[in-house]
């Protein structure tokens, strides 16, 4: 288990007398995408926040690269190379690709005081390192605006993966785009894999995680459901556990009973 | 290191079959959609058109047209002089205010700030003794009243970002605290509203100060002989390389050059030159009617030579009008007709007021209005409207028409009858110049020979229209200068459409292409600006005899104006504040998540605007010697609307230093040319809000249609 990045044990988190999270335990290897999956309140958002450092864990063990670990702020996480991408981007729409891309990291060059952002630089790389997603943006003096929500989605991940991450974790990156555009996400999804980045797939449509996911990790109400590697689970157990299981199934009794059937 | 690990890797995405099929529904039509999710090649129309400034400069050229069409020291040395010397204190704080509206804030007290941090510069040097005043050296007073800026700079921005209220009500504060304070300080300290005087600081900096803040560059008699023929070469040498650039930009490269085009290309460069050589030296109609027709067929050559050089031909199709665009021809061409016949018809030298003409009839004319707007109502009724709708609609549409006619009326307080005759004159060739120009868009769609015979229409039209000019004006600057400039457009229209039929328009990305261009077009602006500014700092011996020359004098703010308009849009565009700038403006959510510091930012910009406030504050002072308590209070709107009218987006996270620069001088233009004109300069303001309101319509509807159209 040495090339695992990320390992978590019955990680927990508290709000007061609240339960947010408790007995998680997942892992996150290099070249692999783990699927975190859950409905609406299932403690998926607090898991993101642990694992980039906006909250810390009250029980468990959080290992990064074998070593336990407690990030105090998100910069501490991102330094240590885990890299957040939340569903609003973080991008300046009227802003040109390359602009974006390197936005609060721009190359300069020059003395200081008269120190400017080298320009050709800047959008090469970001040009190449957009190439190596699979995604060609012939011009990137356009504005991001202008590019189509999976692209905007492929910029931002670039990005990440160009500033040294090594663990990604994108939150939900599929839930505003249509279906073909969820197929180009998926894609980039595995091309980071394949660059060897361990990626957290956070997501709510078991359609969209399985397909791309080596392991899952299903939550419900703050607890987990359990912990799959992919040849454990089939898809339609996967959904099945990720809406609550027993629930579902007398959810759909009841509804028999209404509709008469 | 994640660039080597990313090297090692295959740049191809590789899926296992399992998981291909798996997410095969999904992504169906992805290798299609890679195509079509990627952004349409935008032409260079489109791109030079989404720049924010662009729209300021064509405003800036029509309103400098205009100006100098109806008043004569537009287009002088002396005229320009005084316009620069107007927009240089409204252009520093206009460019600073743009950065500031680009980072999504406001300052209204930037106007009374002016005021005010000149005023404490000059209570800092008052000499002590009955009249108060701190009398510092000026050495001294400069840094602390620009520590004063820096504090009321830091003040604003920290109290829009601790508070987190809008900046709209924290600076008004300000700016009432600072009217407040002018007038309370000084009444205090000197028992007087009006604050003076720098120069009691002679012995104590004053002499080294003034030449940095007030020198002069007096351009009174410099004479340059060779003037017009520099404007002459600048402007045709200048244009031609920006056309080229322009057909560069445009047109798709053939593989193989084709030398028979160079030689064309030659001979029409060689024969324009002449042609207009000779042209410019002769101002009769008979000379000039061969001159046109060889300067036509130069042109011609010389870009259908450019052409067959070195793009790509294309194979004419078959021509296809739709009836909207023969419509819009018609009317179009009709306009221009009416227009050159009606005023050709009042032919009719008076300086009467129209008003005697027409005498008492603005009632009859308000209330016509009113019945044209209502008349336009009944008359759709029966397309499904409600009545309450109807009503609504009815309402307007009289509310319309009233006011139109009223404009009418009381453009007819300022204007003569033969300035009846011009703006008749312009309004009815620019309605059908404008439809031409829709028909020409639209035909363009279907079919290019449909486009390129609207624009041949459209170019006679432009002949005839420069023909009508020269034979019915007196002045000569209508009679040679704008007849040359409507005859070259028109020919540059006609070859346009000529060569817009027959080769092919670049529908991909050319890197080569564009750089050449953009090496082509900035050799040509400059060649351009050459002539200009040849044009606009000497005078000729002519125009010395005739004594038509005031002094013209430069202050070191236009200096100042240049200096900080070329420092901003350096650090918009290339440095890393730059970026920082539009990006808090932009989206501050995103921009503080990855990692810009947004306060700082926007603090920073504040205190750049409060430094601007402080040195205009200091231009005014060494200028006028003596500030008035209430000066520079109200100007605040004046930077904002200079700013938006430059291109600068309301809402922030767009605009242009060098927009909002030209939008002072497009401001300074009104401000000199009402009275120029011999207009009642109370309707200034009538004027600039009219400026405003089409600037921001002109703008958006750019914008809009140029985002659009790339997608």
């Amino acid at each position: 288990m040495t090339d695992s990045l990320i390992e978590l044990e019955d990680i927990g988190k508290f709000y007061g007398n609240i339960i947010a999270l408790q007995g998680v335990t997942t892992s996150v290897r290099a070249g692999e995408v783990t699927c975190v999956l859950g409905d609406n309140g299932a403690g998926k958002s607090t898991f993101i926040k642990i694992l980039s450092g906006v909250h810390q864990h009250d029980a468990g063990e959080f290992r990064f690269e074998g070593t336990p670990v407690r990030f105090n702020s998100p910069r501490e996480a991102l330094d240590r190379g885990i890299a957040a991408v939340y569903q609003d981007l973080a991008m300046v729409p009227l802003m040109s690709v390359w602009r974006n891309f390197f936005l609060g990291a721009e190359p300069s060059k020059g003395v200081w005081p008269i120190r400017w952002v080298d320009k050709k630089k800047a959008s090469e790389t970001a040009k190449a390192e957009m190439a190596k997603m699979g995604i060609d943006i012939r011009d990137t003096e356009q504005p991001v605006g202008t590019l189509s929500g999976g692209e905007r989605q492929s910029v931002a991940i670039a990005r990440a993966v160009h500033f040294g991450a090594k663990v990604l974790i994108l939150d939900e990156p599929t839930s505003a785009l249509g279906v073909r555009q969820s197929g180009v996400v998926l894609k980039y999804i595995l091309a980071a894999a394949e660059r060897g980045l361990g990626v957290i797939f956070i997501t709510h449509n078991p359609a969209h995680a399985y397909p791309v996911g080596d392991r899952f990790l299903i939550l419900n109400r703050g607890k987990s459901m359990g912990n799959f590697a992919k040849e454990e689970i089939s898809q339609a157990e996967l959904t099945q556990k990720m809406a609550g299981g027993a629930e579902l199934e007398q959810l759909q009794h009841e509804l028999a009973q209404v509709t008469g059937g | 290191m994640t660039e080597s690990v990313a090297a090692e890797h295959d740049i191809d995405v590789t899926i296992d079959a399992e998981e291909a099929a798996a997410i095969a529904a999904e992504t169906e039509a992805t290798a299609v959609a890679g195509a079509d999710e990627r952004l349409a090649y935008r032409g260079v129309f489109q791109r030079l058109l989404i720049r924010p400034e662009v729209g300021a400069i064509i405003g800036a050229a029509a309103i400098w047209a205009f100006f100098w069409a109806v008043a004569s020291e537009f287009g002088k040395a002396t005229g320009f002089a005084s316009i620069m010397d107007v927009s240089a204190t409204l252009g520093i704080m206009a460019v600073a205010v743009s950065l500031l509206m680009i980072g999504g804030e406001f300052d209204l007290s930037s106007g009374a700030a002016t005021g005010a941090l000149g005023i404490v510069t000059i209570l800092l040097v008052k000499d002590i003794g009955e009249l108060g005043g701190a009398g510092l050296s000026l050495h001294i007073a400069i840094p602390l009243s620009l520590i004063v800026a820096l504090g009321l700079g830091f003040f604003n921005g920290t109290m829009v970002e601790r508070t987190g209220l809008p900046s709209f009500i924290v600076t008004l504060a300000t700016f009432f605290i600072l009217r407040g304070f002018k007038l309370g300080f000084s009444k205090l300290i000197i028992d007087n509203i009006s604050v003076g005087r720098i120069d009691e600081a002679q012995g104590r900096g004053y002499e080294f100060w003034r030449p940095i803040f007030d020198g002069v560059w007096a351009r009174n008699d410099h004479e340059l002989g060779i003037r017009d023929a520099l404007w002459l070469l600048g402007f045709t040498v200048g244009g031609a390389l920006i056309g080229i650039a322009i057909y560069e930009m445009n047109h798709k490269r053939r593989e193989h050059l084709n030398p028979i085009g160079l030689a064309v290309m030659a001979v029409g460069i060689v024969g324009g030159a002449a042609t207009i050589a000779y042209m410019h030296n002769s101002d009769g109609r008979s000379a000039n009617t061969l001159a046109v027709v060889l300067l036509a067929a130069s042109v011609l050559a010389g870009f259908v030579g450019l052409c067959l050089w070195r793009y790509e031909p294309q194979r004419v199709g078959i021509t296809y009008y739709s009836r909207e665009t023969l419509i819009l021809t018609v009317a179009g061409v009709g306009c221009v007709a009416a227009g050159i016949l009606v005023t050709g018809a009042l032919e009719v030298e008076s300086q009467q007021s129209v008003l005697d003409l027409v005498g008492g009839l603005q009632w009859p004319l308000m209330i016509a209005g009113g019945l044209v707007g209502a008349y336009r109502v009944w008359d759709r009724r029966d397309r499904g409207q409600n009545q309450k709708q109807m009503i609504r609609s009815a309402l307007t549409a009289g509310a319309i028409g009233a006011s139109v006619a009223f404009g009418i009326y009381s453009f007819m307080f300022m204007t003569t009858e033969q300035g009846l005759r011009a703006i008749l004159l312009g309004v009815l060739v620019l309605a059908g110049f404008l439809s031409l120009a829709i028909a020409a868009y639209r035909a363009g769609a279907v079919a290019p020979i449909a486009r390129g015979l609207v624009l041949l229409v459209t170019a006679l039209m432009g002949l005839w229209l420069a023909w009508f000019i020269q034979g019915s004006s007196s002045s000569p600057k209508f009679r040679t200068e704008a007849f040359s400039v409507i005859l070259l457009v028109s020919l540059l229209i006609a070859v346009w459409g000529v060569t817009s039929t027959l080769f092919t328009t670049r529908r991909h990305d050319d890197h080569h292409a564009e750089r050449l261009a953009g090496t082509i077009a900035k050799i040509g602006v400059a060649v351009l600006g050459v002539g200009i500014v040849a044009r606009l700092l000497f005078t000729t011996a002519e125009e010395q005899a005739a004594g038509e020359t005031n002094p013209a004098n430069y202050r070191m703010s236009v200096l100042w104006f240049i200096g900080i308009t070329i420092l901003a849009t350096w650090m918009l565009g290339s440095t890393k504040f730059g970026s920082w700038i539009f990006a808090v403006g932009g989206n501050k959510q995103a921009a503080r998540q990855i990692g810009v510091p947004a306060a700082r930012t926007k603090t920073q910009l504040f205190m750049l605007v409060s430094v601007a406030a402080w040195l205009v504050g200091l231009l005014l002072a060494f200028r006028l010697n003596t500030l008035q308590s209430g000066t520079g209070n109200g100007l605040e709107f004046e930077y904002i609307i200079a700013a938006v009218v430059g291109g600068t987006l309301l809402t922030g996270g767009y605009g242009s230093a060098f927009g909002a620069a030209i939008g002072a001088i497009i401001m300074a233009m009104s401000k000199q040319g009402i009275p120029a004109a011999r207009w009642n300069s109370d309707w200034r303001f009538a004027f600039l809000g009219i400026i405003l309101l089409s600037a921001v319509i002109a703008n958006n509807f750019i914008k809009n249609k140029a985002e659009s159209a790339g997608r």
